[in-house]
């Protein structure tokens, strides 16, 4: 059970309760015996159909109901069309209504991506509509797990179709979600494959991919400002100084100034997090580590100054952010 | 206030107390994880060295009860299709009684075997069932399962390796599948596959670097770890990150003693077990992985947990090492 309040129930109200149950269990069971008998005896109905509606509404969680479900829609459908443009309406409205009520269950998700599949893969359409539902689904549960990894199944189902890369109209809606939450990590998480992606697949002309760096470098920059304090940004920050779609795209000179502005400012949010709370901002520091490796792998610091000031930071980490000392002594001692 | 203490009494008598609630409805609905509960309830008592609190004989009925004679392999309640999870819970299951000799009868053995690779895809991934749906808790299941059965072979594991570890992500977590977002239960599940087939080495020592950073970021101000950034603590992240951390060598990388007094703090003191945090309701999830972190860190005599199998370590040593 996750987030469920403890409460210590009265004796009467556990009694209440277990009254209440009482008739409920039986109906409970009395449905599940019913709808596993019509299994055992494969009857492949509306009604066995509607008996496992009735089921699964009650618990979602009953897969083996689920995959009685399938098999029974695969009875009454045979050989469905892949680009079929009867959409399963029912299917589709039945495990959006469990999805509202019960937006972390896998089960659920995975149903509605079997259905997708099995009536009509080929469909863009459908797959358009979809994308347009997990947009609202992720607007109400930003961070949903299950939402994120739907939204990337659906988008590889349109660019299998259209034969076409989402990849630049992903990396505006990943945009927007950041600048609403700047804080959410999955939507920075998506930045850096949709990133990887327009480079490695070389969907921009060159002097675009340039363009697009550089925003990114401005990008990363606000959004320290904004929060400084955001695991989010700094994850993100690390990823894309050090990754090899950068170092390779710009010059080294200007990678070079990029790391020294980036360093710059950082040192920058440091001494006013100082100043204000008089102490080191944790992240900062971190992160100053991690620049400065950068400009040592890129040739512009010796490494005897590189082990000199990563020094200096991890012997401030380690009285600073004492949970994690371990792994900085740890790093002290590999320098 | 006195210092925080492991009820462990209580703790047991709440494990014990779990099959006798046939009264409420919530034992009905959740038939779908039984036999995971079984494990985790078991290997509960274990950790509190009270194994014998469960009749032996009628867990061993119970889990055979569970097999699916239409596709093969364990469902999670008599009567219910069978999966790669509770498979894998039943495996576990007759392996901590030592007595995977139940599955001698009626060419058992085999037929689970081939249910387990029979749901490995091209790519090496595994589906948990017929249904296709992939994921690397799959991965891991598969593998531990087929380990403890001393049934691993290159034709299995290299494709799993490679699927494993283009779910590797920049930030140095593991994702349910290649391109998604790291968590660290998959984190676990990753790592804990690389380590049973012995092949952590297929990643770098810089990339297991990463891992052990990215880990070690899930411990918040107030002691317990998340399983995503900006997330809420959790106690059964005491187990996916710690287990993780342990199988890279970096355990120490988080603080002991304030993730301890957050398991603690989420104890119900009345009637034993452990929530996901403080102040919740307790299930026997919480309480197994409060209780096997706690082991972990070598916190109150607790019998060892072995952090890749998530089973006791005494029977773990009898588990045939990959490769043969």
């Amino acid at each position: 059970m996750h987030g469920v309040k403890r409460y210590n129930h009265s004796r009467e109200l556990l009694e209440q309760k277990r009254q209440q149950d009482k008739q409920r269990i039986v109906n409970y069971r009395a449905l599940t015996a019913q709808t596993l008998d019509a299994r055992d005896a494969q009857i492949y109905t509306a009604q066995s159909l509607e008996l496992t509606t009735s089921l699964l509404s009650t618990n979602p969680e009953f897969n083996t109901v689920w995959n009685y479900r399938r098999d029974i829609l695969e009875a009454l459908h045979p050989g469905a069309r892949p680009s079929s443009e009867a959409f399963p309406e029912d299917e589709l409205e039945f495990t959006m209504a469990q999805l509202k009520r019960f937006p972390k269950v896998y089960w659920i998700w995975n149903h509605r991506v079997w259905v997708l599949m099995y009536f009509c893969r080929d469909n863009a359409a459908v797959w358009r509509r979809e994308l347009a539902i997990v947009d609202k689904l992720l607007s109400m549960d930003a961070r949903n797990y299950h939402g994120w990894h739907y939204r990337r199944q659906v988008v590889a189902q349109i660019e299998r179709i259209e034969q076409r890369s989402l990849d630049r109209s992903e990396l505006e809606y990943v945009t927007q979600v950041i600048n609403r939450n700047i804080s959410n990590y999955s939507a920075w998480h998506q930045r850096v494959q949709l990133v990887t992606r327009l480079f490695q697949f070389k969907e921009l002309p060159a002097e675009e991919m340039h363009t697009l760096l550089r925003g990114e470098v401005d990008y990363i920059t606000n959004a320290l400002y904004t929060d400084a304090d955001d695991q989010s940004v700094w994850f993100y920050i690390k990823w894309f100084i050090t990754n090899d779609v950068v170092k390779t795209t710009l010059p080294s000179d200007e990678y070079a100034k990029m790391l020294r502005g980036l360093r710059d400012n950082v040192v920058l949010i440091n001494e006013d997090d100082v100043e204000f709370s008089g102490s080191d901002n944790n992240w900062c520091l971190k992160m100053l580590i991690v620049i400065e490796g950068a400009l040592k792998d890129a040739g512009v610091e010796s490494n005897a100054e590189y082990s000199k000031v990563a020094a200096e930071y991890l012997n401030k980490l380690i009285t600073a952010d004492p949970d994690r000392m371990n792994r900085y002594k740890h790093l002290l001692g590999s320098e | 206030m006195s210092e925080l203490q492991l009820l462990k009494e209580k703790h047991i008598q709440y494990i014990k107390s779990l099959d006798s609630k046939t009264n409420d409805l919530e034992y009905w609905l959740s038939e779908h994880l039984r036999l995971n509960g079984v494990y985790w309830g078991l290997t509960a008592l274990c950790i509190l060295k009270s194994k014998d609190t469960f009749t032996k004989d009628d867990v061993i009925g119970f889990v055979m009860s569970c097999w699916d004679p239409k596709h093969s392999g364990f469902g999670p309640f008599p009567r219910h299709d069978s999966h790669l999870l509770s498979t894998l819970s039943a495996i576990q299951i007759l392996a901590t009684y030592d007595s995977l000799d139940s599955l001698n009868t009626d060419g058992k053995l085999e037929k689970c075997v081939e249910f387990i690779t029979g749901n490995q895809q091209a790519d090496g991934s595994f589906q948990g069932d017929r249904f296709g749906e992939i994921d690397t808790r799959f991965s891991y299941t598969a593998l531990n399962a087929l380990s403890i059965l001393g049934k691993l072979t290159p034709k299995i594991v290299d494709p799993a390796v490679e699927y494993i570890l283009k779910c590797y992500n920049f930030d140095g977590g593991f994702g349910l599948c290649p391109g998604a977002e790291s968590h660290a239960a998959q984190a676990f599940t990753c790592l804990g596959a690389l380590k049973i087939v012995n092949r952590l080495d297929a990643l770098t020592p810089s990339q297991i670097e990463e891992t052990g950073w990215w880990l070690c970021e899930r411990q918040l101000p107030e002691g317990g770890l998340n399983g995503r950034p900006s997330k809420l603590p959790d106690v059964c992240y005491s187990w996916w990150v710690l287990s993780s951390l342990s199988i890279i060598g970096k355990l120490d990388w988080i603080n002991f003693d304030s993730l301890r007094k957050f398991i603690l703090e989420a104890q119900d003191n009345v009637k034993g077990g452990i929530a996901d945090r403080p102040d919740n309701e307790v299930d026997v999830y919480h309480t197994i992985f409060g209780l096997a972190g706690l082991s972990l860190m070598g916190f109150y005599e607790l019998d060892p947990i072995d952090p890749t199998y998530c089973m006791p370590t005494s029977v773990t040593k009898t588990f045939k090492q990959y490769p043969y």
